[in-house]
């Protein structure tokens, strides 16, 4: 793990170490400044425990972003801890921690309105930028003044093509009215009264031998795991209990053929992830279905039920 | 109480006993440094969890010590108690 003066500049900058050596020099420059910027009694603590799980790190960029996160962590930790701060014991004694109160004069609140001073400060400035330099700017962008030209009107009006008088024809047509024979007064004793025509028009459908396929259905056989080795233990904890209906494909083996998905969950994410578990440990040990007896390629549910015994129960 | 919160405890639901440090818990949760460390000290404020050095060597495991967290039993009765309550409102 490489030490760093906490008082120098960000190492690697500007240097000739490579990225990830530099990476790893900044991020540890600002979890040490982050740290000094929590409260006093958990700077030191904080400070100890980032760097350590910064060590946990595999890669520049992780190292970067946890980085980061902690320096966003000591505003936030700031910010909470100026009514009320930890008091640790030192990282040395490890003792348990307790509450007490903060001292508002340690310089956390000063900070604090330091901080909306400089936002008020940055929206003076915005607002003065836009009223004072933007306009200015802007008035010399558009310094030139409008000028409004009147066309002489030298043209006289043209009036309009007159247009042929419209002559008007008398056209006659001669329309005949069909003869609609007069609809039966129930349309059932038209039915009834000839049928056979009826029928002899629409068309028959093909004849089709029967034939019914015996299938049976499969479902979980011979040495599938059981329900128990896959209750989360999590779940027992909270006491959830449910039954969750899963669906798998088989081949005639026995063995899925693509991962099993939830038809229907308990509710509890843990169990539904148990169930999931379960089915696809159980691969190789599924009864294929069968159609006249021989074993083919099928998908099916069957429900998967986490039930507590009386010694799970908390 | 936040989403991020509950992953949190999560992590320590799925074995309670467990001591684990915050490195461990954001490899679980998924949950950036940013907002973890700020939740783990809220939590161990408010008595749900309890923390320690590692009783490690540094010199000899090579590596710096870290804090390790752990449910309290009244943080571990408490984490149950919203859980099952948050089980039954989604479920409702």
């Amino acid at each position: 793990m490489n030490q760093h003066d906490p008082d120098s500049e960000p190492p690697g900058t500007g240097t000739a170490e490579d990225s990830r050596s530099a990476a790893h020099g900044i991020a540890h420059w600002l979890i040490r400044h982050a740290a000094r910027s929590a409260p006093g009694p958990l700077a030191r603590r904080l400070e100890e425990e980032w760097l350590a799980d910064l060590a946990a790190r595999d890669s520049a960029i992780s190292e970067l972003r946890f980085a980061l996160g902690c320096f966003w962590a000591s505003l936030v930790i700031a910010h909470e801890y100026c009514a009320a701060a930890v008091a640790i014991a030192s990282p040395a004694s490890g003792e348990k921690l307790t509450l007490s109160k903060f001292d508002g004069e340690t310089g956390l609140v000063p900070r604090h309105w330091t901080t909306v001073i400089v936002v008020i400060a940055i929206h003076i400035a915005i607002f003065y930028a836009l009223t004072a330099g933007l306009g200015v700017s802007f008035n010399k962008l558009i310094s030139t003044p409008f000028r409004a030209q009147i066309l002489p009107d030298g043209s006289k009006p043209v009036p309009p093509p007159s247009l042929p008088h419209p002559t008007l024809t008398e056209v006659r047509i001669d329309a005949r009215i069909p003869e609609i024979p007069p609809p039966p007064s129930d349309p059932e004793e038209r039915v009834l009264a000839d049928p056979q025509p009826l029928i002899g028009a629409l068309p028959l459908p093909p004849v089709v031998p029967s034939h019914s396929v015996s299938r049976v259905p499969g479902g979980p056989g011979t040495g599938f795991p059981n329900t128990d080795d896959f209750y989360p233990s999590a779940a027992k904890y909270l006491n959830e209990q449910g039954i969750a209906t899963v669906r798998v494909c088989v081949d005639p083996s026995g063995r899925l053929t693509s991962l099993p998905t939830t038809m229907q969950g308990t509710g509890s994410p843990r169990l539904d992830a148990g169930a999931l578990a379960l089915a696809r440990a159980g691969s190789g040990h599924y009864r294929p279905s069968t159609e006249d007896g021989r074993a083919v390629d099928s998908c099916y549910a069957f429900r998967v039920r986490f039930q507590l015994r009386t010694e799970d129960t908390h | 109480m936040s989403l991020q919160t509950l992953k949190v405890l999560e992590a320590f639901l799925e074995e309670p006993m467990t001591q684990l440090s915050g490195a461990d818990i954001h490899q679980r949760s998924r949950i950036a440094s940013g907002t973890l460390y700020p939740i783990l000290l809220r939590l161990e404020a408010a008595g749900w969890f309890t923390s320690r050095w590692e009783a490690v060597d540094p010199s000899s495991v090579g590596r710096p010590r870290r804090r390790l967290y752990r449910l309290t039993s009244t943080g571990l009765k408490r984490a149950s108690e919203v859980f099952a309550s948050f089980n039954r409102s989604v479920l409702a």
